[in-house]
């Protein structure tokens, strides 16, 4: 039978955007849930999907309001400790039908809220693909839970039917877990970070450079211990908004709270880190001095590669970056990234136009491509990155570099190097024991 | 309220029961949803797809898809998939989506046949029910249409209906066949476990079937009608701390929880005890006892046991949350269909 598909990078900068084959195209061919990569088709299952991300908001529990099917996996959350957020409202085929549930709905709350021994901040009301197609209100579903309850109630859209649209499931659960926010006096001196539903690795640059700037205090929903911290979220001043997909909610903060945002984005090529801070440090009136943290991060990618060499990679898309991004970055270097498992976007083209210069015989897969059920490697890897990646190559040193807490900027770079170098170097110390 | 789930998360649904038992059959299996099924399937309640390769696909589902009802897409999709990957067959798994826009699978399934060129099955799951309920009807498409032909029975051959991952919490039909063999029995073929679509075309080869899960019930009926096949019904490879937890018991009222035939199984290793039998799950009369019961909801079932004063329950850990006041003993007897524990 076939092999995995691939194209090179080459190749695909030749056909262009508008011509994308059909095996990187997901809804043109049926969808491999390939192990590498279950948390496409199933979020829940790991790091943040709607489920886990709609109880960023301190104290809010979560009604699960959908066929039995839909909240299965959502046990893997009680590992985390989520087992006593979630509760759920099973729908049977009569309740399709009819749509009897939604008067139902109000009463669980109530009953649910009876079962807590605290009063929860916010119950969010987590609707499924049933929802989108019976085109349901859960904005009034809502307002009637609050009205019966006393508690304040968000819907949660876990719309995998509309995955590839204009605003993506995880746009709008962004949107609803900031849409308890309300304005009050805005501090000069605060800004919000958003995108992560998790907070940024701790010694990210970011917040010394920030501080330098003058801003005393840095909001970010994933610190967020209690509500009233998270209702502080509302005085900063303006917010950076670090993933395209909290743009939506940045939007709704600029209306409704009148905070303005700067969107940056997650970069692992140190010159385009540089530029992207001098870019900030002008829209927010000030200078950043970045070169120490600049001067760290080369110096890490060289020691590094004058410690392993010129590592032929393979990176993949379960990981902290865009793999085409991180993948060019790794390329200019000196590495040679040959092969890259991930979804071609519009966004990110540009990064296989400029792959396609510097590496042109690079390989890029999709992963949801049933022919991935396929794949074998033929080409010499000395290492992964990124989980899926590790999984296809589990007999070589990898990262999965997929972690909770967020690397970004020259941090990010630094974080990658020393997390490879450990890897590789664990490895090389098990095959020496091994001779 | 009755569907209100406040200590437990959601039991394993239909469309993985479906998928379970199709899972090694070498079909070209598609989930008829958006991905999150597929997932669900995938990820939690099919613990053979981190071990053993299958054709399981989701079929990717957009909302235009189903607003339009774009079957012919589907079809197309499935087609392409077919020259892509070797399938002996084409499966479709029903789930919420074509539930809510009333997909035709009969149509579907003769426009796949017709364009791929493989026979396919089509399993109307909807997500609601649960996995028990998507095997029955899985074993049946599947025995329906393969096991057609008659064959010389062979001596010593059983036959084994229900055993997935599901009901056993295996994901290899070793330890069952230990069980099971004897010298009477010399041959086990555990149906879609460690075995492929030609166990079951010569399905009736098997001198007898044991069905070990309600789900296998009405398959086993069909050979019986069609081939002559006898059947029996037990539950070899119990969870053996269970077992041996039942049998050192002695004066005891208690209960036991998993599927039926399972619950029933270890219901007959305690002696000297008042043991009745419940289930989540399918409950056939003709296997129960007097006092055993299905549960149909979280509050009956805490209901059930404060009134019958039981001094010890055997069941799923997951259940314990559920079970806070409950002052007697318990007793881990893991079931994979709740909280996706290995009975290992």
């Amino acid at each position: 039978m076939n092999k995995a598909y691939y194209i090179t990078a080459a190749e695909l900068s030749a056909r262009g955007f508008d011509d994308l084959p059909d095996e990187l195209v997901s809804t043109r061919h049926m969808i491999y849930s390939s192990p590498a990569t279950l948390d496409f088709n199933s979020p829940g299952a790991k790091g943040f999907g709607v489920k886990r991300a709609g109880l960023v908001i301190p104290g809010s529990v979560m009604l699960l309001i959908s066929p039995g099917c839909c909240g299965r996996n959502t046990a893997l959350l009680n590992e985390l400790g989520y087992n006593e957020k979630f509760f759920y409202l099973l729908l049977d085929d009569t309740d399709i039908v009819t749509g009897r549930y939604l008067s139902k709905i109000p009463q669980a709350c109530e009953e649910l809220c009876g079962e807590l021994d605290y009063t929860p901040t916010a119950i969010m009301l987590c609707c499924t693909c049933v929802d989108a197609l019976l085109g349901t209100d859960m904005e009034r579903v809502c307002r009637s839970v609050t009205e019966r309850t006393g508690v304040a109630s968000v819907p949660a859209y876990m719309y995998a039917l509309t995955r590839e649209k204009r605003i993506p499931p995880m746009g709008l659960a962004r949107k609803s877990i900031y849409s308890l926010l309300e304005p009050q006096k805005r501090i000069s001196n605060e800004c919000a970070i958003m995108g992560f539903f998790s907070a940024l690795e701790d010694g990210c640059e970011i917040y010394p450079l920030l501080k330098s700037a003058g801003i005393r205090k840095i909001h970010e929903i994933g610190r967020c211990k209690t509500f009233e911290e998270y209702k502080e979220i509302s005085r900063a001043n303006f917010s950076l908004v670090l993933n395209s997909e909290a743009r939506y909610a940045a939007q709704d903060m600029q209306e409704r709270l009148g905070m303005p945002f700067i969107e940056l984005t997650r970069l692992y090529r140190i010159d385009k880190i540089r530029n992207m801070y001098r870019l900030l440090g002008q829209a927010i009136g000030a200078e950043l001095e970045d070169s120490g943290y600049y001067d760290e991060a080369r110096a890490k990618i060289d020691s590094f590669i004058a410690k392993h060499g010129h590592l032929n990679i393979a990176v993949g898309e379960c990981v902290d970056a865009d793999p085409f991004e991180l993948a060019l970055a790794l390329n200019e270097y000196g590495f040679n990234v040959r092969e890259i498992y991930g979804t071609v976007g519009e966004r990110n083209f540009v990064f296989i136009k400029k792959l396609a210069e510097v590496s042109p015989e690079t390989r890029i897969y999709s992963n949801l491509s049933p022919t991935m059920m396929n794949y074998e490697r033929d080409i010499p890897l000395d290492c992964a990155v990124g989980n899926d990646a590790l999984y296809y190559h589990r007999d070589i040193p990898g990262v999965g570099f997929n972690d909770e807490a967020q690397p970004f900027g020259y941090r990010g770079v630094v974080l990658l190097m020393r997390e490879l170098d450990r890897a590789i170097s664990e490895n090389r110390q098990i095959a020496e024991v091994g001779k | 309220m009755k569907k209100l789930l406040k200590h437990l998360s959601p039991l394993a649904p239909d469309d993985s029961g479906a998928c379970s038992v199709l899972y090694e059959l070498g079909g070209i299996v598609v989930i008829c949803d958006a991905g999150g099924c597929a997932g669900n399937v995938c990820g939690f309640d099919e613990p053979r797809w981190h071990t053993k390769r299958s054709a399981l696909f989701s079929a990717g589902l957009r909302d235009m898809d189903a607003i339009l009802g774009r079957d012919d897409r589907l079809v197309e999709k499935l087609c392409k998939v077919c020259t892509q990957v070797e399938g002996e067959f084409a499966a479709i798994v029903g789930t919420p989506v074509p539930a809510v826009i009333a997909t035709d699978y009969k149509a579907l399934g003769r426009m796949t046949e017709k364009r791929a060129g493989l026979p396919c099955i089509t399993i109307e799951t909807d997500g609601t029910k649960l996995y028990d309920y998507g095997e029955e009807l899985a074993y049946l498409k599947v025995f329906r249409q393969f096991a057609a032909e008659k064959y010389d029975v062979k001596k010593g051959r059983l036959g084994v209906l229900g055993a997935t991952p599901l009901n056993t919490g295996l994901c290899r039909a070793d330890r069952l066949k230990e069980k099971l063999t004897s010298d009477r029995w010399t041959e086990i073929v555990c149906f879609g476990l460690d075995s492929g679509l030609e166990d079951i075309k010569r399905a009736s080869e098997c001198e007898e079937i044991l069905v070990i899960s309600p789900s296998g019930l009405k398959t086993a009926e069909l050979l019986k009608e069609r081939f002559g096949t006898p059947y029996e019904v037990g539950f070899p490879g119990l969870y053996a701390p269970a077992e041996q937890a039942a049998e050192s018991m002695n004066g005891k009222r208690v209960l036991v929880v998993h599927q039926q035939f399972a619950a029933n199984e270890l219901r007959s290793h305690f002696s000297g005890c008042q043991v009745d039998c419940a289930t989540w799950f399918a409950l056939d009369k003709r296997y129960a006892g007097e006092q055993d019961f299905r549960i149909d909801g979280e509050e009956t079932f805490i209901e059930k046991i404060a009134g019958r004063g039981y001094d010890v329950i055997f069941g799923d850990p997951d259940f314990k949350r559920m079970l806070r006041g409950f002052g007697g003993e318990f007793v881990d007897f893991p079931h994979y269909a709740v909280s996706a524990a290995m009975n290992e």
